[in-house]
């Protein structure tokens, strides 16, 4: 290992914590770097907060309005690659399918059956608890359109699994993996994942997924299976609410 | 005779007491001034102090921050209760106490991990504040200087955290 003296340009060999030349402090200084991940991750995550609350009123005051919905997609895709630029190549291997073997795939489309019934069958217990619980069904919110099960499906399952994943599990996850323990990094993204959705009852499974998700993310490198599982998991529950619509 | 009496003297820095080499200005292990004037060793014990009082300030606003994650739970928890006699209305009470519990474990947390448990505890909080204005934005400006103050704390929390060089 070769350290440089930023300060006077002297060449160490081995590891120092001062240069024997200038007596600067050679130890890299973490805490700059740090304060900028940190404030990178803040800032990520409230201009996503503050969108979110944009988002809001922008649905209330256009409602059942395709350009509007297409709009609120963009604009949070923008912010997501925005924040993205400023560390870009990280984010980009992510896409990478170096590491994905079949078995992987077989667990990506199994895992997301699975775990889209239990919620399914958890958000009909909490319904069955609490009225205020009442979810909404995604299908008959697109039927104001010519095709809703496909303008459902790039909203309610493409898009999220997409934009989300590169949000959480590349952005954020990446700039938490610089200033702490990659397990922290897991339970720190998958529990500001369950926050931001905006709800108490969801939090008890989307926090659990987003563990799930956070770790393959860490174990594999790649984004790949992680947007498949959310594709998955979004379109069973889509399709559920599909069929309830017209069986109901 | 002189010159080798000259090196064991230099053979080892006055301060830390690690071993230097002969052509070493400042001792690579804590940055002692092994050639320098009394100024300048001076000016290196100044330079500790002030290294350690910052570090003990920093420790300082950590601590009042995960004060802030409690203050923050009891709020809550007094929350829930008040619109529990106001509606007698069990839910927003059981999602007011879930809330509380998790500001207690981050509290309790940010013992060990302030860093990562001051971001959690000021991102919810920031959340709370934009759930509640999408039910009534009437509630952004009620109690408006308490929210700065929280958030201040929290911020200064994260700030020294972030900043003393350690594993969050």
């Amino acid at each position: 290992m070769i350290i440089l003296c930023k300060n006077c340009n002297y060449i160490f060999e081995t590891e120092v914590k001062f240069c024997s030349q200038c007596g600067q402090a050679v130890v890299k200084n973490v805490s700059s770097t740090k304060l900028k991940k940190v404030a990178t991750i803040i800032g990520f995550y409230v201009a996503m907060l503050v969108y979110m609350l944009l988002v809001y009123y922008v649905e209330t005051t256009f409602p059942n309005n395709l350009e509007a919905e297409i709009i609120v997609v963009i604009g949070f895709a923008c912010i997501v690659l925005g924040f993205a630029s400023f560390d870009l190549k990280p984010v980009l291997q992510l896409y990478n399918n170096k590491a994905i073997k079949f078995k992987h795939i077989v667990f990506a489309v199994i895992t997301p059956v699975v775990t889209s019934f239990v919620v399914y069958f958890f958000i009909g217990f909490i319904n069955s608890l609490v009225a205020e619980g009442a979810s909404v069904n995604y299908f008959q919110e697109y039927l104001y359109l010519d095709y809703p099960l496909f303008w459902a499906t790039f909203f309610i399952a493409l898009m999220p699994a997409v934009i989300e994943e590169l949000a959480f599990r590349g952005v954020l996850f990446n700039a938490l993996k610089e200033v702490t323990t990659t397990r922290l990094t897991i339970i720190a993204t998958a529990f500001l994942f369950a926050v931001i959705h905006f709800s108490i009852f969801s939090f008890l499974w989307i926090f659990p997924f987003g563990l799930l998700l956070g770790f393959l993310r860490s174990r594999y490198n790649t984004l790949w299976l992680g947007m498949i599982i959310h594709f998955i998991h979004n379109f069973i529950i889509l399709m559920i609410d599909y069929y309830n619509f017209y069986n109901y | 005779m002189e010159v080798s009496q000259s090196i064991i003297l230099q053979s080892e820095c006055k301060h830390c007491e690690t071993p230097v080499k002969e052509d070493h200005s400042f001792c690579s292990e804590c940055g002692f001034p092994l050639k320098g004037s009394d100024q300048d060793v001076a000016k290196f014990y100044a330079k500790r102090v002030m290294d350690k009082r910052k570090t003990n300030n920093a420790h300082e606003k950590i601590k009042a921050a995960r004060k802030t994650l409690f203050i923050i739970a009891a709020i809550i928890t007094v929350f829930g209760f008040f619109i529990y006699y106001k509606t007698q209305d069990l839910v927003p009470l059981t999602i007011n106490l879930v809330v509380s519990v998790v500001y207690v474990v981050l509290g309790v947390w940010s013992k060990q991990r302030p860093l990562i448990a001051l971001i959690l505890g000021l991102l919810l909080y920031l959340t709370l504040i934009i759930i509640t204005a999408i039910a009534d934005p009437l509630t952004l400006v009620a109690g408006i200087l308490w929210k700065i103050l929280i958030i201040g704390y929290l911020a200064k929390g994260i700030y020294s955290a972030s900043s003393i060089n350690k594993v969050a």
